[in-house]
């Protein structure tokens, strides 16, 4: 049968799974990790069109996120505007910052950017720790109370459980899995890379740099911003360190550095590692298994070791696994993927 | 017709002249050969000619247009493209790709673009390099994958910097009948090349700069017997 259509049955599948899922399971933890995880695919997949597609490395996403889940926060906690209204304020004004970002950032290339991506991102979390009449500064932002969700005088959900939650992220995976489909199979998508792969090539073409860059960065931003409003009303709390922080912005980064850059599915593939592995590591489930499984006794000195320190270590642990994703498999794990498949296929010619 | 008139283009670089007051011009479907030794300035003009650096001085008129100011892109949507001596593929794209990445800057459809990144890469004779990676592949072809992806964007003029640069005798020589094809073709084309013999072949008139400044001008046979000419460029070569 034909590959593609294969992929288009495997990808419906997969997709009635997760349509299917919560109606299997009520474990509001296991939702919560789905949704974790589909928050993680969104923000991987959104810079993955700046960073992956076009090349250009942003260490700032952080600003769209923050941005997006500032505004609708702050909207619906202090005006009452519900957040699927307020989510287009976010936008509205993430598109600004972007394209203010973009008149700055790209007259630079290369570190130079990534320089000035990471200092803008900064100065928003500073502005958002100062700014305390608009946002509240260090405190942050409580607004839990979500007012339900209506279609024509008929409401649809109240939140009371992740169940409608699960299928916001679902839908937002989607969107955003679709958008970069969109642009991968467009001219956008090979201006894109042309712009990542050389530019003075790109540029000698007839492709206009600053055109197609700020294009790859509103794209990405406005993604990310959903991402952004999406984390804010799910949590019900908002403040500078975790949505507009330096960690969020290296965050969204590794998961395309793992999955691998520039393709559809290694954002995907890196939240199907880093979720799982940052909730193992926050939770200590790894020394609860090691214990276990009889290597580590939790009396011993290694035990409580790791049970006191494990959990703080994930910056560490993260520091490892991207050098060794790097040295290993400089294209993510799905360009190492690729190049098994491909070497078991010569090995069967 | 002239399709491109250089008027007293300078460009300096700090102190150094790249180019100093560099006048001619290119009559529509003819070959002009731009030669000179190594460091005389002439990627510096293509430079100056496509937009890459606004010239200090003077003037570059294409198509009866003023390019001065102009941006590389703009430059090629009017119809002027050029190759680059270093060359630049997409690395990690397919041959196929790279052309198609040519060819959309004259259409938005990938299937049009497709088939017509197709007939650059038979016109260049890469059909069986269609799907390998740009990167993989040996200088020779990257050359050719070079012209191709310029010849894709429809040009009206095409430039070609040094395309021989680093080819053997029978890649060059391949070079050489597509330069000819091209220009059957009705296209117009600058070309420069070291290889002086080459030069001598496909050139209907030629340009000699030196130290950024043009020596002289004329046909190749003009040009191969002044005995300037020779002091300055074959005496290098021949050094
Ligand atoms: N961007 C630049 N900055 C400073 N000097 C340059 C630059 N580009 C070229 N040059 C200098 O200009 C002169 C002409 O270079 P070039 O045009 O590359 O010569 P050619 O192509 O004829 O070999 C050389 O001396 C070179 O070092
Ligand atoms: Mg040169």
């Amino acid at each position: 049968m034909d590959k593609t259509i294969l992929k288009a049955i495997a990808i419906l599948a997969v997709l009635g799974g997760l349509l299917a899922i919560p109606r299997f399971v009520d474990s509001p933890y296991a939702l919560h990790m789905m949704i974790l995880l589909f928050m993680s695919v969104m923000m991987g997949q959104s810079w993955n069109i700046l960073g992956g597609y076009a090349g250009q490395h942003s260490v700032g996403h952080a600003a769209y996120f923050g941005v997006g889940a500032y505004t609708t926060m702050m909207l619906m906690h202090t005006k009452q505007i519900a957040p699927w209204i307020g989510v287009w304020a976010g936008i509205a004004l993430v598109v600004v910052v972007a394209l203010i970002i973009g008149s700055i950032c790209f007259r630079l290339r290369g570190p130079y950017f990534v320089l000035a991506s990471i200092a803008v991102a900064e100065i928003l979390r500073l502005s958002a720790i100062n700014l305390t009449t608009l946002t509240n500064g260090a405190e942050g932002i409580l607004a839990t109370e979500l007012p339900p969700f209506k279609v024509g005088g008929a409401i649809i959900t109240d939140f009371a459980t992740k169940v409608p939650f699960y299928y916001i992220g679902l839908f937002l995976v989607v969107l955003t899995v679709g958008v970069t489909y969109l642009v991968q199979h467009s001219k956008l998508g090979y201006f894109f890379q042309a712009i990542r792969e050389d530019q003075d090539a790109a540029h000698s073409l007839g492709i206009s740099i600053s055109l197609y860059k700020n294009i790859a960065l509103v794209l990405s931003a406005v993604l990310t911003s959903l991402a952004g409003s999406f984390y804010g009303i799910y949590v019900g709390f908002v403040d500078p360190p975790t949505v507009l922080g330096l960690d969020v912005s290296v965050q969204i980064m590794l998961i395309c550095i793992i999955g691998g850059m520039g393709t559809l599915w290694g954002p995907v593939l890196g939240s199907l590692v880093l979720v799982p592995l940052s909730e193992a590591l926050r939770s200590n489930m790894i020394t609860e298994a090691l214990v276990k499984i009889g290597l580590v006794s939790p009396e011993s000195k290694i035990g409580i070791f790791l049970k006191e320190n494990l959990s703080h270590a994930h910056v560490l642990l993260y520091g490892i696994l991207v050098v060794v994703v790097i040295l290993f498999m400089p294209d993510g794990l799905m360009g190492f993927i690729k190049k098994l498949a491909k070497r078991r296929k010569q090995e069967a010619v | 017709m002239a399709i491109l008139e250089i008027k007293n283009v300078s460009k300096f670089f700090g102190g150094l002249a790249a180019n100093s007051n560099v006048s001619f011009s290119v009559e529509e479907g003819t070959i002009m050969g731009l030669i000179g030794p190594n460091g005389a300035g002439k990627t510096t003009l293509f430079n100056c000619i496509t937009g890459y650096y606004p010239p200090s001085k003077g003037e570059v008129v294409f198509d009866g247009r003023r390019m001065n100011g102009l941006d590389p892109d703009k430059v090629c949507m009017l119809g002027m493209v050029r190759t680059w001596q270093k060359v630049r593929p997409l690395a990690k794209l397919s041959v196929v790709d790279n052309v198609m990445v040519g060819a959309l800057a004259r259409t938005s459809s990938l299937k049009v673009a497709r088939e017509l990144a197709m007939e650059q890469i038979k016109v260049v004779r890469m059909e069986h390099r269609a799907d390998f990676i740009a990167g993989g592949l040996p200088i020779g072809e990257r050359k050719k994958l070079e012209v191709a992806r310029a010849l894709a964007t429809q040009p009206k003029l095409l430039l070609l910097d040094e395309v021989m640069g680093g080819l053997n005798p029978a890649e060059s020589e391949e070079i050489i009948q597509l330069i000819l094809d091209i220009k059957q073709r009705g296209l117009t084309q600058m070309v420069i090349e070291h290889d002086m013999k080459a030069i001598m072949r496909i050139s209907d008139r030629i340009v000699v700069l030196t130290s950024g400044e043009k020596l002289t001008e004329g046909s190749p046979q003009e040009v191969v017997s002044n005995p300037e000419v020779i002091s300055a460029y074959l005496g290098e070569a021949h050094a």
